[in-house]
């Protein structure tokens, strides 16, 4: 069910001799409800998934639900962040793995389109919902991605120290530019059913272009 | 025209301006299709004679938000000058000084793109025609101006620019920056853009 489960280590929960019984089946409670929520948010989307069938699927009433997550929102943010954080390791290896700043890039992004066209309707509830994101949610949701755009940013500034790009290259705007229109190929991929070796093959002809004014010469 | 043609037509018409103040002032998802009939003075009931649904609205309030805007580009596109990046800036920036007026609309408009239940009959965004055939014009003028490279992939260039012009409102949605804000960063992703469809990727690469 999880595409990443396979590339990411294992690990063994961490007990601490302060994490009280309370605590433990907190936590517990807690991931019951996301997996349940990550379930039906990808089975009906973001709107038909209600705080109830979420409760209900989790086994649980709607205010154990509310005990743990002040909304939906939330709920679904912590999804979101979740996948950002579990993602950052794999992408990080396929980057390492790239002889080029344009393999690099595409490995990393290979990464991403293989996790996420396995749940494209959570995808797609997310690129709906960030349209109208409370504040406090965005930068949540900023704080996780951060990790992202920190090794986009590094695979760029290696690819100048390389020598592949100009010394002038705007590193910040170029990673930008790319982060966009990979979020804007998932488009391609909810309506037009592209796979992820579409979507890769989609995003490196456009990257070859994004690149190409920023090229040291 | 037939009386009923008309009372129907006039009906679409109340509907759809009470939506548009309606999802400008509250927001597209405060919005209920009872609080629109009220504002437009008719019965819920007429106002799904005419829609299928609050997303239908939706669709034909920015439909209707077209034809102002492409009139708008084409009193601006005889006198613009420079460069193929300065004259897409200066398109953009009509694009953006535009939604702004009422960037909540447009906001609604990019999330109901996404939304899984699409209508046969909504018009999502980033599928008009009409403004990508225009700047794919100037991308192609810019060949001819020389500052384009023919073999350049212009349908890929159109398409980068897309993702990014729309990707920008996330700025407008997060901390409310303004047509400005926009214009500004929009005008920086133009150039790099479009530097990379004047150079030839430089020998060096192939090594």
């Amino acid at each position: 069910m999880n595409a990443m489960s396979n590339l990411v280590p294992a690990t063994a929960p961490v007990v601490q001799p302060r994490v009280t019984r309370r605590t433990l089946a907190k936590q517990q409670t807690r991931e019951k409800v996301l997996q349940a929520a990550r379930r039906l948010f990808c089975e009906r989307g973001y709107e038909a998934a209600t705080i109830r069938d979420i409760a209900a699927a989790a086994g649980m009433s709607t205010g154990a639900v509310f005990a743990s997550f002040s909304d939906k929102s939330e709920l679904f943010d912590e999804i979101v962040a979740d996948d950002c954080r579990a993602m950052v390791a794999p992408m990080k290896a396929a980057a390492l793995a790239g002889a080029s700043v344009e393999e690099a890039l595409l490995g990393l992004f290979s990464v991403a389109h293989r996790y996420q066209v396995e749940q494209l309707p959570l995808v797609q509830a997310g690129m709906a919902v960030s349209w109208t994101r409370s504040k406090a949610g965005e930068s949540d949701l900023r704080s996780a991605i951060l990790p992202i755009m920190t090794l986009l940013n590094d695979v760029l500034r290696k690819g100048v120290d390389r020598g592949e790009l100009s010394q002038q290259a705007d590193l910040q705007l170029l990673s930008g530019i790319l982060w966009d229109v990979y979020i804007a190929g998932y488009r391609r991929a909810v309506f037009d059913d592209w796979s992820a070796e579409e979507l890769t093959e989609g995003l490196a002809a456009r990257m070859r272009l994004i690149l190409d004014g920023s090229r040291a010469r | 025209m037939g009386v009923r043609h008309t009372q129907k037509a006039a009906t679409r018409e109340k509907v759809v301006s009470a939506a548009r103040d309606l999802f400008h002032e509250i927001g597209y998802e405060e919005t209920t299709i009872r609080a629109i009939a009220e504002r437009a003075g008719v019965s819920v009931g007429s106002v799904f004679t005419t829609f299928s649904s609050k997303a239908d609205v939706l669709s034909q309030v920015m439909a209707d938000r077209i034809q102002p805007l492409h009139d708008e580009l084409m009193r601006v596109i005889p006198y613009l000058r420079g460069s193929t990046a300065d004259r897409l800036c200066s398109l953009f920036a009509v694009h953006y000084e535009y939604e702004c007026r009422r960037v909540n609309l447009f906001l609604a408009h990019i999330a109901a793109s996404f939304s899984p239940n699409l209508e046969a009959t909504t018009i999502p965004f980033g599928q008009n025609e009409l403004f990508q055939t225009m700047i794919l014009d100037m991308l192609q003028d810019g060949v001819t101006r020389g500052d384009v490279r023919p073999d350049a992939d212009l349908i890929l260039a159109l398409d980068s620019l897309m993702a990014v012009y729309s990707w920008n409102y996330r700025l407008a949605a997060r901390n409310g920056a303004d047509a400005k804000t926009l214009t500004d960063i929009m005008d920086r992703q133009i150039h790099l853009l479009v530097d990379g469809l004047r150079h030839r990727p430089s020998a060096a690469m192939a090594l």
